[in-house]
């Protein structure tokens, strides 16, 4: 299996202006996260809003540098890259958005949109441009006539289906789905789901899936990545992390997340309060605030990921408290 | 007696001649301290409907019903006058988006007095500590502190609480939730369903909980009803609908949920989109999408039947095995 993307201690912060007289401050959206990523396969990253989730989607898109740590893709580091190469690289890796009401010119005909990506970057002539959209078209379930349509014309989940094809144009090696069916209705959810599903057999492309629906996640990924705050803190595949979360938040997500089935309801873990702020984040370990398992220690120390059970957790007590 | 009666409630939008009928001869009727779950995709009416009942459609949407009656009082022949006596008082409602249901430029304890002062008539240091009061019941930390916040300073999660203290000011015989989770994580969302439910009790509020989380409304709803395209297409007890869906439709979109196939690759769907307003078929309205269409559901459109668990608007309901 070849590896498409490698992350190694990818951090970013940025700085916020807090006041003309005051000094900006530094906030830590993106924490040494390391993981990565084979073809064909597909990595989950779940966690609250403002855990550093959409950072990091917006890190392996190559829109901006990281602070510190590398990225490879596709065996290349991009910070060593020079722009031709960067250039090459970008067409590598795509992005479905949360919103395709959004994500789509409301100026511009399908067709157009669709053939944008190869007029950039292809020397495909028009022709040919328009019989590999309509090609692709056909494959996403569009019919012919959609070409010369405009998004406002299309539902939600049409929208998102051109969005997807948009993003599959270029045969990217990586995408990169925000969120992409939040926005939707159950049923359409899984059309759109099945679609990502079918092109990655199809295709191999490796899915990046930013998420907060661990039930979607549940479907779609084969590893999950668990973020809180910036940081990873547990980190393992799909059966390790459902069947037996070790960490008290990935426990927790779990808990709070409703089921159509009595039997699967998960006893409610509690957890009181909101994520706390990441231009002031606690001492320690992040979570410890809101954890009912804290101890002294997890005030004053931040726990590493390390190995527990086969999978990353990043918890001191991660064996006291799974017995 | 209910609490709510919606007999045969229909909406329409447009003009006279080319109408649309955004709901159609809707019947719903909840109980006092009951919690209802009303669930559909986008376009199904869900919200129309309540809002119809708020009379916040004037002027736009043209109601007609055999009945609308709110404790006792018939809504349709109502003054506005006295329709504003009932909405925001005995009636509330939760917006989906607590970011817009708040005004920016006003403090949240500007907000949530203005109501006490309209409909209670308090003022002075009673109406500040009912006000105070009310952030505490739902579980606001900081609360006399954050009397003097403005929306833009609190999270989703705590505009929510603020929208939910607002509603329930007036201690209301029913609260409209509509979509009241949608637009927050799923940790803000168990504590928002957990305060949303122990209020209902502790107040013996009816509540209606509009929602296309179906998960949602199995966790918490004593009954359900299933819309689309404006109509109701099932109704009845939760577990019974959960367990043994009597509509197709239902039954499609519980098995669209992730959780339902569980191991498969593929999730099974329902195919299309429900119809809009000029492709609406003349027959089921299911009928261009159901797996199990015959003749008659494409002639014929199929009223809302009563059997023994609850009401179904299907020609060949799935209990009935024989009739397939």
């Amino acid at each position: 299996m070849t590896t498409v993307l490698e992350a190694r201690e990818l951090t970013r912060y940025y700085d916020v202006s807090q006041g003309f007289f005051k000094p900006a401050a530094t906030v830590k959206a993106l924490n040494g996260v390391s993981f990565s990523l084979d073809a064909g396969k597909t990595l989950a990253v779940v966690g609250e809003s403002g855990c550093g989730k959409s950072t990091l989607a917006r890190q392996l898109t190559l829109i901006e540098p990281p602070t510190a740590g590398s990225l490879l893709l596709d065996g290349i580091d991009a910070a060593k890259a020079d722009r031709s190469t960067l250039k090459a690289m970008r067409t590598k890796v795509q992005m479905v958005f949360q919103n395709p009401y959004a994500s789509l010119n409301p100026r511009q005909k399908i067709g157009d949109q669709l053939a944008e990506p190869l007029l950039i970057n292809t020397s495909l002539s028009a022709a040919e441009r328009e019989a590999k959209v309509r090609a692709m078209m056909a494959r996403v379930g569009l019919r012919p006539e959609h070409y010369f349509r405009y998004p406002h014309m299309f539902s939600g989940g049409q929208r998102q289906r051109i969005a997807i094809e948009r993003a599959m144009m270029l045969n990217p090696k990586l995408v990169i789905a925000d969120e992409p069916t939040s926005a939707l209705d159950v049923s359409i959810q899984a059309q759109v789901l099945n679609l990502f599903m079918d092109l990655q057999d199809e295709f191999k492309t490796a899915y990046v899936f930013v998420s907060h629906n661990l039930a979607v996640v549940e479907h779609v990924a084969d590893d999950v990545l668990v973020m809180y705050l910036g940081r990873a803190v547990e980190s393992g595949s799909k059966e390790q992390i459902y069947s037996r979360p070790l960490h008290p938040y990935t426990q927790a997500l779990l808990s709070a997340t409703p089921s159509i089935r009595p039997e699967d309801r998960h006893i409610k873990i509690k957890i009181e309060g909101e994520l706390p702020s990441p231009l002031n984040p606690p001492s320690g370990c992040a979570f410890h605030k809101r954890c009912p398992y804290a101890i002294e220690r997890c005030h004053t120390e931040i726990p590493l990921l390390r190995p527990v059970e086969g999978h990353l957790v990043a918890c001191h007590r991660a064996e006291e408290i799974n017995v | 007696m209910s609490l709510l009666q919606i007999k045969n409630l229909s909406v329409e939008f447009g003009s006279e001649k080319n109408p649309f009928r955004a709901v159609e001869g809707l019947d719903l009727t909840v109980d006092q301290g009951e919690i209802v779950g009303i669930v559909g995709e986008s376009g199904s009416g869900k919200s129309v409907t309540m809002m119809a009942m708020m009379g916040l459609l004037e002027g736009q949407g043209r109601i007609v019903a055999d009945k609308l009656e709110f404790d006792g009082k018939d809504l349709l022949t109502i003054s506005a006058r006295a329709r504003r006596k009932i909405v925001g008082k005995d009636i509330s409602m939760i917006f989906q988006d607590p970011m817009t249901a708040l005004n920016p430029s006003f403090t949240v304890g500007y907000q949530i007095m203005e109501v006490l002062k309209l409909h209670q008539g308090l003022h002075g240091a009673a109406l500040k500590q009912r006000a105070l009061e009310l952030m505490e019941m739902v579980e606001i930390p900081a609360a006399a502190s954050r009397l003097a916040a403005y929306p833009h300073q609190l999270s989703g999660g705590m505009s929510q609480r603020v929208a939910i203290a607002m509603a329930i000011a007036c201690n209301p015989k029913l609260l409209i939730a509509d979509e009241p989770t949608t637009a927050l994580d799923v940790t803000i969302q168990a504590q928002i369903m957990e305060l949303l439910v122990s209020l209902q009790q502790s107040q013996n509020m009816a509540l209606i909980l509009i929602t296309h989380d179906l998960a949602v409304v199995a966790e918490v709803a004593q009954r359900l009803a299933v819309m689309y395209a404006g109509q109701v297409a099932e109704m009845g007890k939760v577990p019974d609908i959960f367990r043994h869906p009597a509509h197709p439709y239902t039954e499609a979109l519980l098995k669209s949920i992730p959780e339902h196939s569980k191991g498969a690759h593929r999730l099974s769907t329902l195919p299309g989109i429900v119809p809009g307003q000029y492709d609406r078929p003349s027959g089921c309205l299911l009928s261009p999408r159901c797996p199990y269409v015959q003749q008659r559901c494409r002639d014929e459109r199929p009223e809302l039947t009563p059997y023994p668990q609850g009401a179904v608007r299907c020609h060949f309901p799935l209990y009935d095995k024989e009739s397939r």
